[in-house]
């Protein structure tokens, strides 16, 4: 039922929105919506609230263009993305400083040759592509991507889960482009490793 | 990034990641392809890193598409409140809101 409503809810032009159907609506869809892009259900139910409150303070705002269902993810992808603005402000860091939590280029690399350091040869992985969508790669994902440093996890985030483009994180989070490369490097080298540790490329 | 045709892994593991996004300077794409030829490990990386890409892709959809999580009840009546509230005159009052 739920689904049927929210398929034919292209209003026409002119037609207007029932906030107090939001909640019955798109509550749920967009709590999922919300919780695949932060790590804990507080932070999504926070997003939900907020995005209903800007949708009742924007309701003059809504022409009937769009369906309101998107309309209020437009406003809910908003909202995630400046979650993460703040996120990945460093208290005591300018917003383009690296953080300078986490590890560096030389926690893998030798200084000297840019070599890789023995402890940190990738090993061969035994992962088929169907492993990746099995829950346990997806939970060590989870527990690897929750101990990346702030900034690091914000545009890993929004590069590859909300899959914006690299300028607009650059923009979105102050970030030049040559620190982006820098910070997704940092966070790949991070995750591999710890998904390498956590045992996702071993033969299940 | 200097356009040498000799990389180090990590510059290559880098470039790998900024291929990733666009196609790289041709200068900057062979000594990649050389670099790869003969390295395993950043072999390995290149492949390894596609895979954390799509693995992160797939778990988001995951989330999201999964009928199984609801929004809690808790927070459905937190939230329902709010709006009541900021929806202001007629709508119901809200106990200890703000």
């Amino acid at each position: 039922m739920a689904s049927s409503i929210s398929d034919s809810a292209f209003l026409s032009a002119g037609e207007a929105p029932e906030p107090a159907q939001w909640l019955p609506r798109y509550g749920d869809e967009l709590y999922r919506f919300a919780l695949s892009r932060v790590s804990d259900s507080d932070t999504a139910e926070e997003l939900v609230q907020t995005t209903l409150l800007n949708a009742l303070d924007g309701l003059a705002k809504f022409r009937g263009e769009a369906s309101e269902r998107t309309w209020l993810f437009t406003i809910l992808r908003r909202n995630i993305i400046d979650h993460y603005r703040r996120e990945a402000r460093h208290p005591t860091q300018s917003l383009d400083a690296l953080t300078p939590d986490g590890p560096t280029e030389a926690t893998f690399f030798e200084p000297e040759n840019g070599h890789w350091r023995d402890a940190h040869y990738p090993e061969g992985w035994q992962t088929a592509d169907a492993a990746l969508e099995q829950a346990d790669a997806r939970e060590a994902l989870r527990h690897c991507q929750e101990r990346l440093p702030a900034q690091h996890k914000a545009v890993f985030t929004l590069r590859f889960v909300e899959e914006l483009p690299a300028e607009t994180i650059c923009q979105e989070l102050g970030v030049s482009a040559a620190n982006y490369w820098v910070i997704i490097h940092r966070a790949k080298l991070q995750l591999r490793r710890c998904l390498e540790k956590f045992g996702l490329g071993r033969a299940g | 990034m200097a356009l040498k045709i000799s990389l180090s892994c990590q510059e290559a593991t880098l470039l790998v990641e900024e291929r990733a996004d666009a196609p790289l300077p041709l200068k900057a794409a062979v000594a990649l392809t050389v670099h790869l030829l003969y390295c395993p490990y950043c072999k390995r990386y290149a492949a390894q890193s596609s895979m954390v890409a799509q693995l992160a892709l797939f778990a988001g959809q995951h989330t999201a598409g999964n009928a199984e999580i609801t929004l809690p009840g808790a927070a459905r009546t937190r939230i329902q409140q709010r709006l009541d509230a900021a929806q202001g005159g007629g709508g119901k009052p809200v106990p200890g809101g703000v």
